[in-house]
């Protein structure tokens, strides 16, 4: 009898503790079309009592999807890791790194912020065979090298940023039954897209809606513009250039992709609300128009984050789609995609932030948030069945059909430039100030920090 | 009487230029309160002063999904409502973005497919097919009606009963508490001190402090990390006491030393005659006569950390049980900081303890900080 209730004590502990487990886990082990055999690998690491601590720019409902991927590597090794977002990520990092407290691994949003910290000798190289390793496992993997690699204290350039967590933004928002209602197709090409554009305004809508408000980032919409059409009108060679200042800020090629931009931006009959508005329209409320009866526009260019601000209950796919912002048919310049990404480094090397960075090599810390919502990953190896949302998918297409993927260059240029001048500079252009005015400003101030 | 008459007057343009300024003061915070009981697509598409009144509104509704269709004699009908609540008023209605006020309610629209619909001036709509229909996705409904006001207590439940914010709420008055305690202690005995002790290179030092009042604390950021981790605090309680206590101390001493200078010397000169310590004196004369002065301060001091954000961030750690309440909220905003609803709420939900505290203090306010501008006697 007392060998009974001892054994089904047991069983119901063991059961208990399983029951915790899972309630942790989003997707059980084992089902579905995840690559668990990447999972199952990560149980040779023991790293029970190991803390990790980990800083990144993610709060609320993408907060709670990092920890669901974070609870596979927990559930693992027996580590304990703790993330933690903050707002104001990009200063926090630098207070914390240089006062000697730092977490273990951080979450970049722009390289150049890691390339600072590493400069500084803040940062630990990553281990010499993941550079090799990204090159053959992500999609363009030299690109994504040479973006994670920086200078150190020393001079010497080693891999010091891994990509995780990658967005696309030559994305075109629309609401498909508005463009049947009135009978307009998606434009393939630029020039399509200009005529569409034009069409809209002559049958007396409005066709875009444009929203540079950001706060204190107040600008960043408009940069994302001018580096998408830049993209488009010169060679990927030039972009390099001017993101390095080799192609100075005030050449003509950059004039005309600001202008480019202002062909949309500055002309009344273009945006909603008329050009006087696109500056102090509040990004997050600009794509609303879109969605208003009548409607106040017919599209509107961000990035595959947006939806979040769409009004609740928007169904992407039904209520909301998006197109590729094409490119031109005439300038041969193939399929341009402008993207950004999440550069993870460590702050504070221990085995436990090793073994992380380890972890998010494998296909499963991948798969895990892909089967969720919003995320798109060059790695070649994970199983793209676990896409649940179509559209996820369809976005990771335009990704994978790029002929040139080149990051965002705001990220890459100093902070003073891309989180500065070239925001305030956006702000004038769209308030009305010269195009090679505001260019040659922006140049005079990344001469005086060189 | 012609003198009275002027004054009242004169009264009378004070009394209305401060009512014109407190009007001007409420207003924005009246508006924050409207939006925080509105949801995000409302305070996104319309401003806070057309919440309270009803307002016609176009709206798009989606009309049951096709596959729902029902038979009815020689036609496949989807219907229902319009109105989430089932009531309201419809004053026209469209089938199309481009015409959305084209037909009057109970008129039948024909859209482009064959289908007839209709929508009632109560809301009721019919779409009528001639066959049976199939689709997931349901007919857009374009109309126009009269909505009521309409507010929402789910910020408010979003804000409170958010995960850890009980917990959060322990631990900003974990930090508020010492944080304000700390600074009165050591600014009374320094500012009794600078007082009433002579010591050589007094008004120097005095100087000295009221200069420390421009530094902006975010100088201090770097460094005073640096020397918590180096002196073994870390990240932690001790840690932002400490931070708090330095940040708050210059004002504190400033304030309660000119107070205590304007306490009547002969006291203080009979007590020492009687024989009296400087201990006795301070605790027996100088710290009763300047309470005023002390509430005051630490009205200044809770206000200032139970608000504060920036230096708890830096000194704290990031664990569950180190998250204050101001960071759980930045927390609720999202990554990208557009959920103003939550901002609007948890401002009112925050403002709750420190507005106790204002009015059970607020008479020693304004009589704190009166004295030391006048001499009294």
């Amino acid at each position: 009898m007392k060998h009974v209730m001892y054994a089904s004590a047991a069983a119901l502990a063991l059961t208990a503790g399983m029951a915790h487990a899972e309630g942790e886990l989003k997707f059980a082990p084992g089902e579905g079309a995840f690559s668990w055999d990447s999972f199952e690998a990560l149980k040779s690491m023991d790293l029970s009592g190991e803390k990790v601590s980990i800083l990144g720019p993610w709060l609320g409902p993408d907060k709670e999807l990092i920890e669901s991927v974070v609870h596979y590597f927990e559930d693992a090794t027996g580590a304990d890791v703790e993330y933690s977002g903050s707002d104001s990520f990009e200063q926090q990092i630098v207070i914390d790194s240089e006062a000697g407290s730092p977490p273990n691994i951080a979450i970049f949003p722009q390289p150049g912020l890691a390339a600072d910290l590493a400069s500084k000798g803040l940062l630990a190289p990553l281990p010499a065979e993941t550079a090799d390793w990204v090159r053959d496992n992500y999609a363009a993997g030299q690109s994504w090298v040479d973006l994670g690699t920086y200078a150190g204290a020393d001079g010497t350039e080693a891999l010091y940023g891994f990509f995780y967590k990658v967005d696309v933004k030559s994305l075109v928002w629309y609401v498909p039954e508005n463009f049947e209602d009135a009978g307009y197709e998606v434009p393939q090409t630029m020039e399509e897209l200009k005529a569409l554009t034009e069409q809209i305004a002559a049958d007396g809508e409005v066709p875009w809606c444009i929203g540079l408000g950001s706060g204190g980032a107040t600008g960043w919409p408009a940069t994302d513009w001018v580096e998408d059409m830049m993209l488009r009108i010169n060679t990927p060679e030039d972009y390099d250039a001017w993101t390095r200042n080799e192609l100075p800020f005030d050449d003509p090629k950059v004039v005309a992709a600001i202008e480019e931009f202002g062909a949309f931006a500055r002309n009344d009959a273009y945006v909603s609300g008329g050009a006087g508005a696109v500056a102090t329209t509040d990004f997050r409320d600009s794509p609303q128009g879109l969605f208003a009866s009548p409607p106040q526009c017919y599209m509107h260019r961000q990035a595959s984050f947006i939806p979040t601000f769409f009004p609740e209950g928007t169904e992407v796919g039904v209520d909301a789609d998006f197109f590729y912002f094409p490119a031109y048919a005439e300038k041969d310049l193939g399929k341009p995609v402008l993207g950004a990404g999440t550069v993870w480094g460590i702050t504070s090397d221990s085995k436990g932030a090793q073994a992380f960075m380890e972890f998010l090599k494998s296909p499963i810390a991948h798969e895990i948030w892909m089967a969720q919502k919003g995320f798109l990953t060059p790695h070649k190896g994970v199983n793209t069945e676990v896409y649940t949302d179509p559209t996820v998918a369809k976005m990771n297409d335009i990704l994978l059909n790029a002929d040139t993927f080149r990051f965002d260059g705001s990220d890459l240029m100093p902070g003073a430039i891309g989180t500065g001048v070239f925001w305030t500079g956006m702000v004038d252009y769209a308030g009305g100030k010269d195009a090679g005015e505001v260019a040659a400003s922006i140049q005079s101030t990344w001469d005086s920090i060189k | 009487m012609e003198m009275a008459g002027t004054k009242s007057r004169l009264t009378w343009a004070v009394n209305l230029a401060v009512g014109f300024l407190v009007l001007l003061w409420i207003i924005p915070t009246f508006g924050l309160l409207i939006s925080s009981f509105r949801d995000r697509d409302a305070i996104s598409t319309s401003g806070w002063w057309t919440a309270l009144s009803a307002s016609e509104q176009n709206v798009i509704v989606r009309a049951d999904v096709p596959d729902n269709a029902v038979q009815e004699g020689q036609v496949w009908v989807v219907s229902g409502n319009v109105f989430d609540s089932g009531a309201g008023d419809v004053t026209a209605f469209g089938i199309t973005s481009r015409a959305p006020e084209a037909f009057a309610p109970g008129e039948v629209a024909v859209h482009a497919n064959g289908h007839e619909i209709t929508v009632g001036a109560n809301g009721d709509y019919r779409i009528a097919y001639a066959e049976q229909p199939s689709g997931s996705r349901g007919q857009r409904l374009f109309v126009r009606a009269e909505s009521p006001p309409s507010f929402t207590l789910d910020n408010y439940r979003e804000v409170l009963f958010a995960e850890g914010m009980g917990k959060a709420l322990l631990n900003t008055l974990t930090v508020t508490i010492p944080a304000t305690i700390i600074p009165i202690l050591v600014a009374a005995f320094a500012a009794y001190a600078l007082a009433w002790m002579e010591m050589p290179g007094r008004a120097l030092l005095i100087a000295g402090i009221v200069g420390l009042l421009v530094v902006p604390l975010q100088v201090a950021f770097i460094p005073l990390l640096k020397l918590h981790n180096n002196i073994g605090i870390g990240k932690g309680y001790i840690g932002i006491w400490l931070a708090h206590t330095g940040f708050g101390l210059p004002l504190a001493v400033f304030l309660l030393r000119n107070y205590m200078a304007g306490l009547p010397g002969e006291i203080i000169e009979s007590a020492r005659v009687d024989g009296a310590s400087d201990f006795a004196i301070f605790r027996k004369i100088i710290l009763p006569l300047s309470f005023p002065a002390l509430a005051s301060f630490a009205i200044f001091q809770f206000l200032w950390v139970w608000n504060d954000l920036l230096v708890a961030k830096v000194f704290l750690g990031t664990g569950e049980d180190q998250v204050v309440m101001t960071g759980r909220i930045v927390d609720l905003l999202g990554s990208r900081g557009g959920d103003w609803e939550i901002l609007a709420a948890s401002a009112f939900v925050s403002i709750a303890v420190p507005i106790a505290v204002f009015f059970s203090l607020q008479r020693y306010l304004v009589r704190g900080l009166l004295a030391g501008s006048v001499k009294g006697g």
